[in-house]
C-alpha cells in the first residue's frame, strides 16, 4: 500500500503530471493521425527522452500508450478506418452508430468504457504484477530462459496469420541482434568498427516503425478523401449508460487476462467480447446496424488488454506488443536491468509508472471528452507534410544517437527492409522482439550453463522449464497437424471476420 | 475516377451552353449553387457542378460525400434543370473548374468567395482568385448573406 | 499485426505465383548463408564461456536458410503475401515505385551531405524534398516549414536538451 502511495507521490509531482498530460495529448493526436501509431511515436521520441528523467519519460510513454488507443478508436468510429487490429471490432458497430447519427454516443461509450476498463485493469496490475514478479524471481536461469523462448515463440507463432512469416521476422531480428562484439569476438560486423557495439536498437526501431512505414504508405497513398462523420460533444443518455456498463465490465474481464499472457494481443479478447455482447444483448436487432454494446465491450477489452501487457513487461521483462517492446528499449536505455528484479531494484520507478497509468487514464477522460471535435480537425493535415515530418524526425532521431552519418545509412537500409517486410506481409513485431531478446537469451543461457558448469541437461532440470517446453511442443504439434491438413492455404483466423467490414 | 454522373447528354438539342459552378460542401458552395441554378434556368443552360479535391489530406470537408452529391443532383434535376456533376480527385481544383468550363463551353462560372485572414492569404492560395484570373468566360463571385 | 488485404473474391483455379517472393526467399538464404559463413570464422570462446560465440549464429543462420527454402516452396505452391493495410493505404492500386525511389534519393542526399552541410541545412532539404516528392506543390511554403523545423530542432537540442548537433558549414553561425 505504501508503495502505491509513493507511486502516486511520484506521479503527481507537477513535472510528471505535465509529462503525463503531454503524453496523453500526443498519444491521442498520433492515434487520430493516419499512418502514425503509438509504437512509431515512442520510437521517434526515444533519443529525445534520454535527456529527461527516467520516471518522467516512462510516465509520458504510458500516457502515449493509453492516448494512442483512445485516438485510434475515435478514427475507427468516425471514419471506419481501424488503424490497428485492436480497433477493428470497434469499427464494426461504432461506424454504423455514427452513420445513424449516434457518433456522440459511440465516442462517449468508447471513452468512458476505456476509462472504466483502464482503471480496473490498472488496479489489477497493482495486485498481479508484484505477485508474478515474486514468483518469477525465485525461478532459476533455466526456467527464465524457457520463459523467454516461450515469449518469442508466442509472439511469433500465435499472433499473426502466417507462422512462416512470423519465424522469418524473428530470425531476421535475432540475426540483427548478433551484430557486435558482446562475446569478445566480432560477429557480423562486416569489418566495420562502427558496428562493434552492435546496431543501436533505437536506429532499428525508428527504421522499422517510421521509415519503413512512411515509405510503404508513400507507395500506396490513398487518393480519394474519406467521408468523415461530423461530430459534436460526446454524451450518453441514461438508456445508453444502462446498456453500456455491463459490456464494459465483461470486456475488461476478457481483455486483462489475454493482455497479461505472453501470447496476448487485443485481437482475440475484443472479438470474444463482441461475440458475447451479441449473444447477451436485449437488442439483437441492432447488431450490425450500430449497437452500443458492440462498441462498449470491445473498447473496454482493448484497453484492459493493453494494460495487461504491462504484466509480462514489468514482471518478466518480456514485451508482447510493439509499444511494450519500445518501452523496454527505453528502460534498458536508462540502464535498468529489466526482468523480475526490476520491481525490487527500482520500486520508485515501477510504482510511479503504475500510479501514473491511473492518472493518465483520468486525464484522458477529462481532456478528451470535450476535445473530440478538435481531434477530428487533425485529419485535415496535408499528408505530404505528415509523412515528410515522419522522415524528418526519424532521421533526426537516428542521427542524434551518435551524430554519425553511418547511422543514417543503417536507418535507410533497415527502413528498406521494413518496406519490403510490409510488402511481403512479414510482421514487424517478432523482428523487433528478436533484436531485443536475442542477446538476453544468449546471456541467460550462458548464466544457466555457467552455474551447471556446462551441463546442458540443466536446461530441463526445473519443473517450470519442463512445463513451458511441453506447452511449446504441444502448440508446435497442433500447428504442424493443422498445417498438414490444409497445405498452401492461408490459415483462417479471426481475420476472416475483418474482411466483412466494408471499406 | 469518373465524371459526369449524368451520361448521354452532350449535344442535347434542348439546351444551349452551360453554367459551371465550383461547389464546396459548405454554405459558400450552397450559395454558389443557388445562384448558378438561377442563372442556368434563366438562360436555359445546362448546370455543371464541379466538386473537386486534391486528395492531399485524409479528410477534406469541402469535398462532398457521395450520397450528398447524389442528393444535390436529384434535387436540382427535380427543379427541372439539366445537371452534370463532376466529382473528382484532381491536381488543382481551380484548373479543374476552368477545364470543365472550357469543355462544356460555359457561358459563366459561379464561385463562392469567403473572407480570409492575412495569415491565410499568405499561406494558402485562393481557388476563387485563380479561377477568376484564368477563366475564359465571365466569372460570377457570390457570397452568403451574413 | 497486419490486417489482411481484400484478396480477389474469385480465386483463379491455378495458383498465381508471386514471383517477387522468390527474391525474398533468395535474400533469406543468402543472409542465412552469410551468418553461417561468419560463424565459421569464429574461434572457441574463453574457458568461462560455456556458450560458444558461434553457437547462436549457427542456429540463426541455419534457421534463415531453412525458412528461405520453405518460403520458396510455399511460393511455388501458390502462397501469396498479405501486404500490410493501414488507415492511409489504398492497396487497390499498384506500388508507386517512383515516389518511393525519389524518397530514398532524398534520404541518401541527406546522408551524403549531412557531414558537410550540417543538420540545420540538410534537415530542411530533407523535409522540403520529401514533401515535394509526396505531392506538395507550394515550394516556398515547403522550404519555409523545413527550415523552421530543422533550425528549431537544432536549437531545441542545443538549448533544452543541452546537446549540440554538429553544425557543419554553419559552425559559428547558429
Amino acid at each position: 500500500m505504501d508503495l502505491i502511495l509513493d507511486g502516486f507521490a511520484t506521479a503527481l509531482t507537477p513535472e510528471n503530471l505535465l509529462f503525463a498530460a503531454l503524453g496523453v495529448l500526443l498519444g491521442t493526436a498520433v492515434g487520430v493521425l493516419p499512418g502514425i501509431g503509438p509504437a512509431m511515436t515512442l520510437a521517434l521520441l526515444l533519443p529525445v527522452t534520454y535527456s529527461v528523467g527516467a520516471d518522467s519519460a516512462i510516465i509520458m510513454f504510458a500516457g502515449i500508450y493509453y492516448g494512442g488507443m483512445y485516438g485510434g478508436s475515435t478514427t475507427s468510429i468516425l471514419l471506419n478506418t481501424p488503424g490497428e487490429s485492436s480497433s477493428v471490432i470497434t469499427a464494426i458497430e461504432g461506424n454504423k452508430m455514427a452513420k445513424a447519427g449516434r457518433a456522440a454516443q459511440a465516442l462517449a461509450t468508447a471513452a468512458i468504457g476505456s476509462f472504466v476498463a483502464g482503471s480496473i485493469a490498472t488496479v489489477l496490475l497493482w495486485i498481479v504484477t508484484p505477485w508474478v514478479a515474486d514468483i518469477v524471481v525465485t525461478l532459476g536461469s533455466p526456467s527464465y530462459f524457457a520463459l523467454m523462448v516461450l515469449a518469442l515463440f508466442a509472439v511469433t507463432a500465435v499472433l499473426g496469420s502466417s507462422k512462416l512469416r512470423g519465424f522469418i521476422a524473428l530470425f531476421l531480428g535475432l540475426a540483427v541482434g548478433l551484430v557486435g562484439t558482446s562475446t569478445g569476438q566480432a560477429r557480423l560486423t562486416f569489418g566495420q568498427p562502427l558496428l562493434a557495439d552492435g546496431i543501436d536498437i533505437v536506429v532499428v526501431a525508428v527504421a522499422l516503425f517510421a521509415i519503413g512505414e512512411a515509405l510503404w504508405v508513400a507507395a500506396h497513398l490513398r487518393r480519394k478523401p474519406l467521408e468523415i462523420i461530423p461530430v459534436g460533444q460526446p454524451w450518453m443518455s441514461k438508456d445508453d449508460w444502462r446498456r453500456s456498463w455491463k459490456p464494459w465490465l465483461r470486456g475488461t474481464a476478457f481483455g486483462f487476462p489475454f493482455g497479461a499472457l505472453p501470447a496476448g494481443g487485443a485481437e482475440l479478447p475484443t472479438f470474444l467480447s463482441y461475440a458475447t455482447e451479441k449473444r447477451l444483448t436485449r437488442h439483437p436487432e441492432e447488431f450490425g446496424k450500430g449497437a452500443i454494446e458492440g462498441v462498449a465491450g470491445p473498447e473496454a477489452a482493448n484497453n484492459a488488454s493493453a494494460a495487461g501487457t504491462l504484466v509480462p513487461l514489468l514482471a518478466l521483462g518480456l514485451p508482447t506488443t510493439a509499444t511494450a517492446a519500445i518501452m523496454l528499449v527505453a528502460l534498458q536505455g536508462y540502464g535498468f536491468q529489466t526482468g523480475p528484479t526490476l520491481m525490487d531494484d527500482h520500486p520508485d520507478l515501477v510504482w510511479g509508472l503504475l500510479a501514473s497509468l491511473f492518472v493518465a487514464n483520468a486525464l484522458l477522460l477529462v481532456l478528451n471528452l470535450p476535445m473530440a471535435p478538435l481531434w477530428a480537425k487533425l485529419l485535415r493535415i496535408p499528408r505530404p507534410y505528415l509523412y515528410a515530418g515522419i522522415l524528418f524526425f526519424a532521421s533526426l532521431g537516428a542521427y542524434s544517437v551518435n551524430f554519425q552519418a553511418f547511422d543514417l545509412a543503417l536507418l535507410l537500409v533497415i527502413g528498406t527492409l521494413g518496406f519490403f517486410m510490409r510488402r511481403f506481409g512479414i510482421p514487424v513485431l517478432p523482428l523487433i522482439i528478436g533484436v531485443i531478446l536475442g542477446p538476453k537469451l544468449e546471456e541467460q543461457l550462458t548464466t544457466a550453463l555457467q552455474i551447471s558448469e556446462g551441463d546442458v541437461s540443466t536446461l530441463w532440470s526445473e519443473p517450470v522449464a519442463v512445463v513451458v517446453y511441453v506447452v511449446i511442443a504441444l502448440v508446435l504439434v497442433a500447428m504442424t497437424a493443422a498445417g498438414l491438413r490444409r497445405p498452401a492455404e492461408s490459415t483462417p483466423t479471426p481475420a476472416d471476420d475483418k474482411e466483412m467490414i466494408e471499406r | 475516377m469518373s465524371t459526369p454522373s449524368n451520361p448521354g447528354n452532350p449535344g442535347n438539342p434542348g439546351t444551349t451552353g452551360s453554367v459551371v459552378v465550383a461547389y464546396s460542401a459548405d454554405r459558400y458552395g450552397e450559395t454558389a449553387v443557388a445562384h448558378a441554378a438561377e442563372q442556368a434556368r434563366k438562360e436555359g443552360a445546362r448546370l455543371v457542378v464541379v466538386n473537386a479535391t486534391l486528395g492531399s489530406s485524409l479528410v477534406d470537408n469541402r469535398f462532398a460525400h457521395d450520397a450528398d452529391i447524389a442528393a444535390l443532383h436529384d434535387r436540382l434535376t427535380a427543379e427541372g434543370l439539366e445537371v452534370v456533376v463532376r466529382h473528382d480527385v484532381v491536381n488543382d481544383v481551380a484548373d479543374a473548374v476552368v477545364a470543365a468550363a472550357d469543355e462544356e463551353q460555359a457561358s459563366l462560372i459561379v464561385v463562392g468567395i469567403r473572407h480570409r485572414s492575412p495569415v491565410g492569404k499568405l499561406l494558402l492560395g485562393s481557388v476563387a482568385q485563380k479561377i477568376i484570373l484564368t477563366a475564359h468566360c465571365p466569372v460570377l463571385a457570390v457570397k452568403p448573406s451574413s | 499485426m497486419s490486417v489482411p488485404t481484400t484478396t480477389p473474391t474469385t480465386r483463379p483455379p491455378r495458383p498465381v505465383v508471386d514471383k517477387a517472393q522468390y527474391g525474398l526467399a533468395g535474400f533469406l538464404v543468402l543472409a542465412g548463408g552469410y551468418v553461417l559463413l561468419d560463424a565459421a570464422g569464429l574461434h572457441d570462446g574463453f574457458a568461462d564461456q560455456p556458450v560458444q560465440p558461434y553457437t547462436l549464429p549457427y542456429v540463426v543462420g541455419a534457421g534463415l536458410v531453412l525458412f528461405g527454402i520453405l518460403l520458396a516452396v510455399a511460393t511455388a505452391r501458390g502462397d501469396r503475401p498479405e501486404a500490410e493495410e493501414g488507415e492511409d493505404i489504398d492497396l487497390t492500386q499498384g506500388t508507386d515505385v517512383r515516389t518511393v525511389g525519389l524518397l530514398a534519393l532524398v534520404l541518401i542526399a541527406n546522408i551524403a551531405l549531412i557531414d558537410l552541410l550540417g543538420w540545420a541545412i540538410t534537415g530542411a532539404l530533407l523535409f522540403a524534398g520529401a514533401a515535394i516528392v509526396l505531392g506538395s506543390r507550394n515550394w516556398i511554403r515547403d522550404i519555409a516549414v523545413g527550415v523552421a523545423l530543422s533550425v528549431g530542432s537544432w536549437y531545441f537540442f542545443y538549448v533544452v536538451l543541452g546537446v549540440p548537433i554538429p553544425a557543419g558549414i554553419l559552425d559559428g553561425v547558429l
